[in-house]
């Protein structure tokens, strides 16, 4: 198992989000967890990559065999986890390169591996660039400063294909993006799918899992995940909207 | 009155040399001055307090000096070497490249006299006390002339050592003459309880082109204050860089006059404050005339309990229509103990002119810092590069690679050793 939660419960400023939720997610697989605004998407993936003010009260995540829990921010992401921000965050004065590069480096030397040289990262990054369709000119910008909501979007797929996470959680990954930009991000991830690395698409709509096609997808509302199945769940929502969860959710969407 | 200004006023009596009718009327404005306090608006946030306790003593102490202390790998630059006011180098030996011409302040050539006639008090008439203080004892320095079209490729880097519980006054006086092309290097050092102040003045000919840097790196005991001062004539460039940190008191104030129609002057400055250090930049920038540019950048990274002081003025005349004025600050705190006072000073009586300012104190953004662990960076690392960032921006942007390999570790090891609370 890739990664297995179970009963994870966490509450930001004393307010319980996560009511209890349950995922088991096995290497390759692509899930796309889907529901309404206020539902607790974006705080599972900032609990799992341990934000600050984001603890779990109770309840596990096993990643690879591993306590999440017990792991400080920068162990999760030495350790191959990779959170997509849904708003990146601009860092003026550290250059693109500079950033990815220590990334890069960080987690070589956590897997025991060397570091890249600069030329080799270099070249690397080059490359990356060229895949999501980003001008060579903003590895040597500061990290996401002035860039467009896209270029940002563009930036974070490009950091996870040079990283090579394990486990990649992409936080709404589709929101302010035209269709172009839509595709460049999908296509960057489907890149990576190589049937070991999995997947957690969290997404408010079906449109970016037209490109990005799920194994399985989960309905989370009101913190806990209330319903699963198949690609075709996807479809019925972008259907049905999320009316049909009840009073509850319409709530949390308010 | 200060005790210590009562015994410059005497001690300047008693000075006698070439300089000494123009020293005479700085005096007279001296003897007119009061001692700054709180109520005096330049020196509002930055106390004179450690004069009352100064332990530094005028006097040529003689000491030796190595002068590899000095070296900066890869710079290659015509040294002058002055220790508690005393040259060390013989300039006579040096072998000055053409159009290059250096002299001592007390051993002036014609030329130097010359020199010193259109620059020395005339760059910058209206001084504040401790400039008046340089004019009347500061009997080191050197007078630099480059002559009409001449290009100085190697830089002249003036080292200024003083050592503990010594004061000193030293005075540099620069001409570039029309389109010639020089850096200049004024290099500060202070150690331990040194006092000392240092003062430069520059004139920029037409099209003259300045490469100008100034290190003022003290101990955390010294006190320093000096100045830069530079007057643009028409179509001439400055770069310039001045990087201060240390100093239980830092006063540093530094003047561009744009004289000349369409000069062009960049400034930026970096400080770098550790634990109970006082660093005060006054900027000065005068458009007298049409056409001008400036663009001025000063960051700053402030410890505990340290504290900064950022005054950016910007006079734009009546007459100086088209000039382009930029001035930017941004501070960086460290801990909450640490203060920052930063004033941009905008007067504009030009319609026609594009000016912008800005000012800013941060502390350290915790969601930059996540973003960055997110990425497995590890704590420290991603902290340091955070906040060096922020000043490592204007190291790049100097343009003599020795120096800015010389600054660079040698900035981030202080910064490393800077505590973060």
């Amino acid at each position: 198992m890739m990664l297995s939660i179970k009963d994870l419960h966490a509450s930001i400023d004393g307010k319980e989000i996560l009511k209890g939720l349950n995922l088991d997610i096995k290497p390759g697989e692509v899930h796309a967890i889907m529901g309404p605004n206020g539902a607790g998407k974006s705080t599972l993936g900032y609990v799992l990559s341990g934000r600050d003010g984001y603890q779990a009260d109770s309840g596990t995540a096993q990643f690879n065999g591993a306590d999440l829990f017990d792991l400080e921010v920068e162990e999760r992401a030495q350790a191959g986890l990779f959170l997509a921000f849904q708003y990146p965050v601009e860092i003026p004065g550290v250059s693109n390169m500079e950033f990815m590069k220590e990334s890069v480096n960080a987690i070589r030397e956590k897997r025991g591996d060397d570091p890249l040289s600069a030329s080799d990262f270099l070249k690397k990054a080059k490359e990356a660039c060229k895949q999501v369709d980003l001008p060579l000119a903003f590895l040597k910008r500061g990290v996401n400063e002035g860039f467009s909501g896209g270029e940002k979007k563009r930036n974070e797929i490009m950091q996870m294909i040079l990283l090579e996470p394990k486990l990649c959680i992409l936080d709404e990954s589709d929101s302010g993006l035209d269709v172009d930009a839509l595709q460049v991000v999908a296509n960057g991830v489907n890149s990576q799918r190589d049937g070991k690395r999995s997947f957690i698409v969290v997404t408010h709509y079906q449109r970016l899992l037209d490109y990005i096609e799920p194994d399985y997808v989960h309905i989370l509302a009101d913190g806990k995940i209330v319903k699963s199945g198949d690609a075709s769940l996807a479809k019925e929502v972008e259907k049905t909207g999320y009316a049909w969860l009840g009073a509850k959710a319409e709530e949390a969407d308010a | 009155m200060s005790q210590w200004l009562a015994d410059v006023i005497d001690r300047a009596g008693s000075v006698q040399d070439w300089l000494s009718p123009v020293r005479g009327e700085a005096l007279a404005t001296l003897q007119n001055q009061q001692w700054p306090g709180r109520r005096t608006e330049a020196w509002r946030y930055t106390s004179l307090h450690p004069f009352d306790a100064l332990l530094a003593q005028p006097g040529s102490t003689s000491v030796q000096v190595d002068s590899r202390e000095f070296a900066i790998e890869g710079l290659e630059s015509l040294d002058l070497v002055f220790v508690n006011g005393e040259l060390h180098t013989d300039i006579g030996s040096l072998s000055l490249p053409a159009g290059l011409s250096i002299s001592a302040l007390d051993q002036p050539t014609d030329n130097a006299r010359s020199v010193a006639g259109q620059v020395f008090t005339q760059v910058k008439p209206e001084r504040h006390l401790f400039g008046l203080v340089n004019d009347v004892l500061a009997t080191s320095g050197v007078i630099i002339d480059i002559a009409d079209g001449a290009s100085v490729e190697t830089p002249v880097r003036v080292i200024n050592l003083v050592t503990d519980k010594v004061e000193s006054h030293n005075r540099v006086l620069v001409r570039l003459g029309k389109q010639a092309t020089a850096t200049v290097i004024e290099h500060g050092s202070g150690d331990g309880a040194s006092m000392n102040t240092a003062f430069a003045e520059y004139q920029l000919g037409y099209e003259a082109r300045l490469e100008h840097y100034r290190f003022a790196l003290h101990s955390a005991d010294a006190i320093h204050i000096g100045g830069s001062h530079f007057q643009m004539g028409e179509k001439s460039r400055l770069n310039s860089t001045l990087v201060g940190y240390g100093s239980q008191l830092s006063r540093l104030d530094v003047d561009i006059h744009h004289a000349g129609e369409h000069a062009f002057a960049k400034f930026n400055n970096i400080y770098l404050l550790a634990e109970n250090e006082h660093f005060d930049l006054h900027s000065t920038i005068e458009h007298a005339v049409p056409n001008g540019t400036t663009e001025e950048n000063a960051r700053g990274i402030v410890g505990d309990n340290a504290k900064a002081v950022f005054n950016g003025r910007i006079h734009i005349h009546p007459d100086a229509q088209k000039t382009l004025a930029e001035l930017n600050n941004r501070n960086l705190l460290l801990s909450r103990r640490g203060q920052i006072n930063t004033k941009p000073e905008l007067e504009i009586y030009a319609d026609d002119v594009q000016c912008a300012h800005g000012a800013t104190v941060a502390e350290i953004d915790d969601e930059a810092l996540y973003y960055m662990l997110s990425r497995g960076i590890s704590r420290s690392q991603a902290l340091v590069m955070l906040n060096f960032g922020f000043v490592q921006e204007l190291i790049e942007q100097m343009p003599n690679k020795a120096l800015r390999d010389w600054l660079q570790p040698k900035l981030k090891t202080r910064f490393e050793g800077m505590e973060v609370k």
